[in-house]
């Protein structure tokens, strides 16, 4: 399934995706409430991490009351209402793209914005695809031609 | 509750250091409608609390932190924040700004502005996550440089994107033109207030929140923020920006002559080539870097791979420091360039003081007023790199002659004497940034007139300086060309300064970035008064004429505060190269600034007296009869 990539390595570390995130969740702009984060290091790291929509979600298999699931779209949800916010996705995740809402203290990952990304429409430098993994190895392959 | 307008937390934070105590005051509505943000919010409080006389390392003067409605939103460049107090360097009104990403996290741990006064009794960094306040002790902090007590008080918290405002060594020791260090490479640069800090035993503020801002027509904002990023995004020029970043301005300086070189003696540098964009871009290049929210992503990272500064990586230099460390010293070594910018960074130090401390010295010493002993042995000859990062390193340590160049170039003339006191450029106490009156005559005027000193940033022009005919018929109208856009004369050259002074005021209490609206020329005031009063849900922002009162209402009172401390016309000048010595060489050949022309008509504008004053009707008709009376009060008016 089309997810979220990072194509390229020309990442600035401005947040704009971040910051889009909260806004096309929340209707208010922050950073905590974040789906999409940007790791930065000195001097010159910066990248995007974000949900990989796993296959095999270990969020979902660690969750204790089966909030999460995998659905048929291919999407990994959590169910908001069913969400005991204990954290165990939060810590089970491999990528540590799995939050918990600064406010209603529930889990919450990358849902596609339903369909078109806010992150994929703003990143300034245009590194944030929303692709399948196919398709961004397909590219790569094609690089040198 | 929430807040009656959008854009704001609807909170101060105030802390004494000395009773240390902390404590959340609500912003009052009419400080919001009356002076929007930022710089119009620190005018009121400067001129309020500030008695006037005071040393500006006294522990009663006030260091504010402030934001605006628009910061921590998705505008882009909104991730900027200031810095404001009286000003050590000058003992007038101090202000700097800075990108980086501790603006935003200020809102978001739930205040508009942070104002600290008092002196603590030993040396404190602040912690501030979110309602939690603390005044900790930072003797671990002591001595160590702005990226150290970064690093140190994020590993400290367990967190890494703390944000944190710190000094480093130089601030730590009062030097006069200390910064304010964020983000590693991101500066609030001029006029000291690191010392104010300093002075308060203050070495760092760390934030982070988790709260949000909301604006109060979400829908029309986010138009106006879309339509923004795709202006900026197609713009040329401000691709050009995101290749480049600022170092394009060498080539476009030197193409009018006004790359000041040698201390301010001449606007042609014969090693401009190996500082301009494209060999920084060919041979140094190493990353794109971006503050919070911004499509223009000016900050560039460059590396040094082979030589002397083998292995040095660092954020810029920007143009700023390319002319103040680099030309102006007569250095075209690249490395060097940007090693002492670095250094500059580390120690918080302002880049551009310290660059024509050095400079002024330079120029003393080639002229023979001062000797080589006085300098510590340094050999000041024009282009050593080695006496530029030797004195950089005595000065944040104040050491050997440091010690002297710590408290600024008119200081350190004073006590030298002997004619050194011809050489020193500044304005106000302040050293001049990079550009020249005699070429690019509009900035004559801002450097006279700017409220914090030789600025180039409260009202620079550049319809003149880089040509664009195109805006400045839109914004003054068909009928001013030729001449609006002719670097060489002085027609019209008022009426833009106070224009852009004017906007600026608006810019800076939004807070937004000078890049998007200067250079390349994008947003002026109509694009503010559209987000401020979409932001805000406060109609009468929307109406430019508003707009532009607010913006007087700022411009007059940040001059009624320096007017208080005794400034007016005779304050308004330039030192002589500019205004008696022809431009020697370039495209410029013969030119100098009739300042006098200039400052009547832009006194005339601003509806003031020949002496430099605002007068009581104009101050009253912007609601400020009140600041009007303490003037009378004090005999000032």
């Amino acid at each position: 399934m089309a997810r979220i990539i990072y194509v390229g390595d020309g990442c600035t570390g401005c947040k704009t995706c971040s910051v889009a995130c909260v806004h096309a969740h929340d209707r208010a702009f922050g950073l905590r409430a974040t789906r999409i984060w940007v790791v930065k290091g000195e001097p010159l790291t910066d990248y995007p991490v974000v949900c990989h929509q796993c296959e095999k979600p270990p969020c979902r298999d660690a969750c204790p009351v089966g909030a999460i699931t995998k659905r048929d779209n291919g999407l990994v949800v959590v169910d908001e209402r069913v969400c005991i916010g204990c954290g165990a996705c939060v810590e089970a995740c491999p990528f540590g793209v799995m939050g918990m809402h600064p406010t209603k203290r529930v889990a919450i990952n990358c849902d596609l914005c339903g369909g078109a990304p806010a992150c994929v429409k703003v990143c300034p430098p245009s590194v944030l695809k929303l692709q399948v993994s196919e398709a961004a190895a397909q590219e790569k392959r094609l690089e040198g031609e | 509750m929430p807040y009656p307008l959008g854009g704001y937390m609807g909170q101060i934070l105030r802390v004494d250091l000395e009773r240390k105590k902390a404590l959340a005051e609500s912003l009052p509505k009419e400080l919001a409608l009356n002076y929007l943000g930022g710089t119009g919010f620190a005018a009121r409080i400067l001129f309020d609390e500030i008695p006037s006389g005071l040393d500006p390392l006294a522990p009663e003067n006030r260091l504010i932190f402030a934001t605006g409605p628009l910061t921590g939103t998705l505008w882009p460049t909104a991730g900027r924040w200031a810095a404001y107090a009286k000003a050590p360097l000058t003992g007038i009104w101090g202000e700097a700004h800075c990108g980086g990403f501790f603006g935003p996290e200020l809102k978001y741990a739930g205040y508009d502005m942070l104002i600290l006064q008092g002196r603590a009794k030993g040396p404190v960094y602040l912690w501030i996550d979110d309602g939690t306040v603390e005044i900790r002790a930072a003797k671990d902090l002591l001595g160590r440089n702005t990226a150290e007590t970064t690093d140190m008080i994020r590993e400290r918290h367990g967190d890494r994107e703390i944000e944190v405002a710190c000094i480093g060594q130089a601030g730590e020791r009062l030097v006069r033109f200390a910064c304010i260090m964020n983000n590693y490479q991101d500066a609030l640069g001029r006029t000291g207030l690191g010392a104010v800090m300093g002075s308060k035993n203050l070495k760092a503020v760390a934030v982070r929140g988790a709260k949000e801002v909301t604006v109060a027509n979400d829908d029309k904002f986010m138009e106006l923020v879309d339509d923004a990023h795709q202006r900026v995004l197609k713009q040329p020029q401000a691709q050009q920006m995101t290749k480049y970043g600022t170092p394009l301005l060498v080539a476009y300086k030197s193409k009018i002559g006004e790359f000041s070189t040698r201390n301010h003696q001449t606007g042609i540098f014969e090693g401009a080539d190996k500082l301009n964009a494209d060999t920084i871009r060919d041979k140094y290049y190493a990353k794109t870097r971006s503050c919070f929210v911004c499509a223009i992503q000016c900050k560039k990272m460059n590396r040094i791979q082979k030589g002397k500064y083998s292995g040095t990586i660092s954020g810029g230099p920007e143009y700023e420091s390319i002319y103040s460390l680099g030309s102006n010293c007569g250095i075209d070594d690249f490395g060097a360039v940007l090693k002492a910018n670095q250094l500059c960074n580390l120690y918080g130090l302002d880049a551009i003081s310290a660059g024509c401390v050095v400079a002024w010295l330079m120029e003393c010493y080639n002229r023979g007023l001062i000797t080589k002993k006085q300098c510590d042995g340094i050999n000041l000859r024009w282009g050593n790199a080695d006496a530029l990062l030797a004195l950089i390193e005595r000065i944040a340590f104040r050491e050997g002659i440091g010690d002297l160049l710590a408290q600024g170039s008119p200081h350190a003339a004073r006590k030298l004497g002997k004619g050194t006191e011809r050489y020193v450029m500044h304005v106000k106490g302040m050293e001049i940034s990079g550009q020249d009156g005699r070429t690019h005559r509009s900035v004559a005027l801002t450097h006279a007139i700017s409220v914090r000193g030789a600025d180039h940033l409260r009202s620079l022009v550049t319809v003149d300086q880089l040509g664009y005919e195109e805006t400045a018929a839109k914004r003054y109208g068909k009928d001013k060309l030729p001449e609006i856009c002719d670097p060489y004369s002085e027609k019209y050259k008022a009426l833009v300064v106070k224009d852009a002074e004017d906007a600026f005021a608006i810019r800076d209490s939004l807070i937004v970035c000078w890049y998007s609206c200067g250079w390349p020329p994008i947003f002026w005031m109509p694009d503010f008064s559209a987000a401020a009063a979409a932001a805000t849900g406060a109609q009468e922002f929307g109406k430019l004429k508003n707009m532009y009162r607010v913006a007087e209402r700022i411009c007059n009172l940040r001059r009624a505060f320096n007017v208080r401390e005794g400034l007016g016309t005779k304050d308004d000048k330039l030192p002589d190269r500019f205004t008696r010595e022809p431009m020697p060489g370039g495209p410029g050949k013969g030119q100098v600034a009739n300042l006098d022309i200039m400052l009547k008509e832009y006194y005339q504008l601003r509806k003031w007296g020949a002496d430099g004053k605002p007068t009581e009707t104009v101050l009253s008709e912007l609601g400020l009869a009140d600041v009007a009376a303490e003037l009378k009060r004090l005999r000032k008016l």
